[in-house]
C-alpha cells in the first residue's frame, strides 16, 4: 500500500492483481454487462491510484477501494442518466412468493438476473441490500426521494423474484426432460 | 417450499455476493497503465512543443528575410516605383531587345508576320508591368503623373522597337517600321485604356483598404494578403504567409 502511494507501478499492478476480481464482481452487479463493468473498474482503479493519498488508514483497505469502486459506478450510472433520459420502467408484478431452492441459485445466476433489472432498480438494490446504504442515503446519491427508493426495492425484489422462479422452472425442465 | 420473506431474499444475494470474484479480461491492467501513464510523461511534450516553436519561429523568419533580401530584385523586373523612375524602362528595354531581335530576320521577308510578335510580346510586357500599378494606385501619385508614366511606358517599347528595327535592318523600307508602330499603337491605348477604370476605383470596401495597407506595408510582388475587389463584395484572392501561398497565383 504504501509503495501505492509513492506511485510505484509495481505495487499498482499488485494491488490490481490482488483485489481486481473482487473488485469486477462488484462493477458486475451495478453495470448491465459485462464490457460496462470493466469499463467502470478501469475507472475505478485509476481513481485508487490517484486518490490513494487520501487514505487515511481507517477501516480496512479492502474496504475503501470497494467504496471507490461502488461510487464510481453509482457515478458512472448518473452520467447514463444524463446521456439517456428516458428510465424505462419495469412492470411490476405482485409477487406469487414461490419459495426457492437456495442450494441451486450460484452467484453466476443472481448476477443474470440483477443485470436484467432496469438501470434505476439494479442501483437501489445493490445501494441497500449489498452495500447496506439507508435508504435516506441512496435518495440522497441518487438524487431520488426516499419514497422512490423505497418502491423501487421493493419493485427490484419483485422482479428478480419472479425472474428466479422461471430460471428455476426452466432448471427443472430441462433436468427433467 | 415457504415463502421467502424479504430479509432473507436479501441475506441469499449478500451471501452469494460477498466474496465474489469474477477475472477481468488480461488486458485490462495494461490499459489502466497507459491511463496513468501520461501524467509522467506530459512533461516531455512541453519541450517538444517549444522546440517545434523555436523551429517554426526560425522558418518564418528566415523565409521573411529572405524575401526581402530577394525583393529588390523583383522590384526591378515587376514592380515599379511609384514615380517616374528611369529604371522602370530600362529592363523593359533589355526585354524587348532580345526578344525583338528574333523576328527581325523575317522582317525582311514578310512583314506583317514580323508585326504580330511584337505586339503580342509588348503586350504581355506591358500589362505585367501594369499590374503593381493598379495595387499601388490608392497610394499616393496623383492621377496626372501616374497617367505620364503609363505613356511613358507605352510608348517606351515602341520607341524600342522602332530603334531596334532601324538598326538592324536599316535597308528595309519605311513601311515596315511603320507597320511595326501600327501594330503596337492601340496596344498603347489598350492599356492606358485598361488601367484608368481601375485607378479610379478608390476604397470601397474593406478588401480596399486591407490592400491599402498591405500594399504600403509589404512590398513584396505576392503580398501577405491580397482581396479581390473587383465585384462589390471584396473575398481574399491571395495569402501569402511565407512559403506558405493560397489563392491564384497572379490576376491575369
Amino acid at each position: 500500500m504504501e509503495g501505492c502511494k509513492a506511485g510505484d507501478r509495481k505495487m499498482q499492478e499488485l494491488l490490481y492483481r490482488q483485489t481486481s476480481s473482487k473488485m469486477l464482481a462488484v462493477c458486475m452487479r451495478y453495470a448491465k454487462d459485462r464490457m460496462e463493468a470493466e469499463d467502470v473498474l478501469q475507472m475505478g482503479y485509476i481513481k485508487i491510484f490517484q486518490k490513494i493519498q487520501e487514505y487515511r488508514g481507517d477501516g480496512s483497505f479492502e474496504g475503501w477501494i470497494r467504496r471507490v469502486m461502488v461510487n464510481t459506478a453509482i457515478e458512472s450510472y448518473r452520467k447514463s442518466l444524463r446521456n439517456l433520459k428516458v428510465v424505462e420502467i419495469d412492470e411490476a408484478y405482485e409477487q406469487p412468493s414461490t419459495g426457492f431452492d437456495f442450494g441451486t441459485l450460484g452467484m453466476q445466476d443472481l448476477m443474470k438476473v440483477i443485470q436484467k433489472l432496469a438501470d434505476g432498480y439494479r442501483m437501489v438494490f445493490n445501494m441497500y441490500v449489498i452495500e447496506g446504504y439507508s435508504h435516506k442515503e441512496i435518495a440522497e446519491t441518487l438524487g431520488i426521494s426516499e419514497g422512490a427508493s423505497k418502491s423501487q426495492l421493493s419493485r427490484a425484489r419483485a422482479i428478480l423474484k419472479e425472474e428466479i422462479t422461471k430460471m428455476e422452472g426452466f432448471g427443472y425442465a430441462t433436468y427433467t426432460g | 417450499m415457504q415463502p421467502i420473506q424479504d430479509k432473507d431474499f436479501d441475506q441469499l444475494f449478500k451471501d452469494r455476493f460477498e466474496d465474489a470474484e469474477i477475472t477481468p479480461s488480461r488486458d485490462l491492467w495494461s490499459s489502466i497503465e497507459s491511463e496513468i501513464e501520461p501524467k509522467k510523461k506530459r512533461i516531455i511534450p512541453v519541450y517538444w512543443l517549444s522546440a517545434a516553436a523555436v523551429l517554426i519561429i526560425a522558418t518564418v523568419g528566415i523565409s521573411i528575410y529572405q524575401q526581402q533580401k530577394s525583393g529588390p530584385k523583383q522590384y526591378a523586373n515587376n514592380v515599379l516605383p511609384k514615380g517616374q523612375n528611369p529604371v522602370i524602362v530600362e529592363p523593359q528595354t533589355k526585354d524587348t531587345l532580345v526578344s525583338g531581335i528574333a523576328p527581325i530576320k523575317d522582317v525582311v521577308k514578310t512583314l506583317p508576320v514580323d508585326a504580330k510578335p511584337i505586339t503580342t510580346l509588348a503586350k504581355t510586357k506591358v500589362k505585367d508591368n501594369v499590374k503593381p500599378i493598379e495595387n499601388q494606385k490608392v497610394i499616393s501619385a496623383p492621377d496626372i503623373q501616374k497617367q505620364e508614366t503609363m505613356i511613358a511606358k507605352a510608348e517606351a517599347p515602341k520607341k524600342d522597337i522602332k530603334t531596334k528595327i532601324e538598326e538592324a535592318v536599316f535597308q528595309t523600307k519605311e513601311e515596315s517600321v511603320l507597320a511595326a508602330n501600327n501594330g503596337n499603337e492601340p496596344l498603347a491605348d489598350e492599356v492606358i485604356d485598361n488601367s484608368y477604370p481601375i485607378e479610379r476605383k478608390g476604397i470601397r470596401n474593406v478588401g480596399d483598404v486591407v490592400n491599402l495597407i498591405v500594399n504600403t506595408m509589404d512590398k513584396r510582388k505576392d503580398k501577405l494578403i491580397q482581396f479581390r475587389t473587383d465585384d462589390d463584395d471584396s473575398s481574399i484572392s491571395v495569402v501569402n504567409i511565407g512559403p506558405f501561398r493560397i489563392g491564384k497565383k497572379n490576376r491575369k
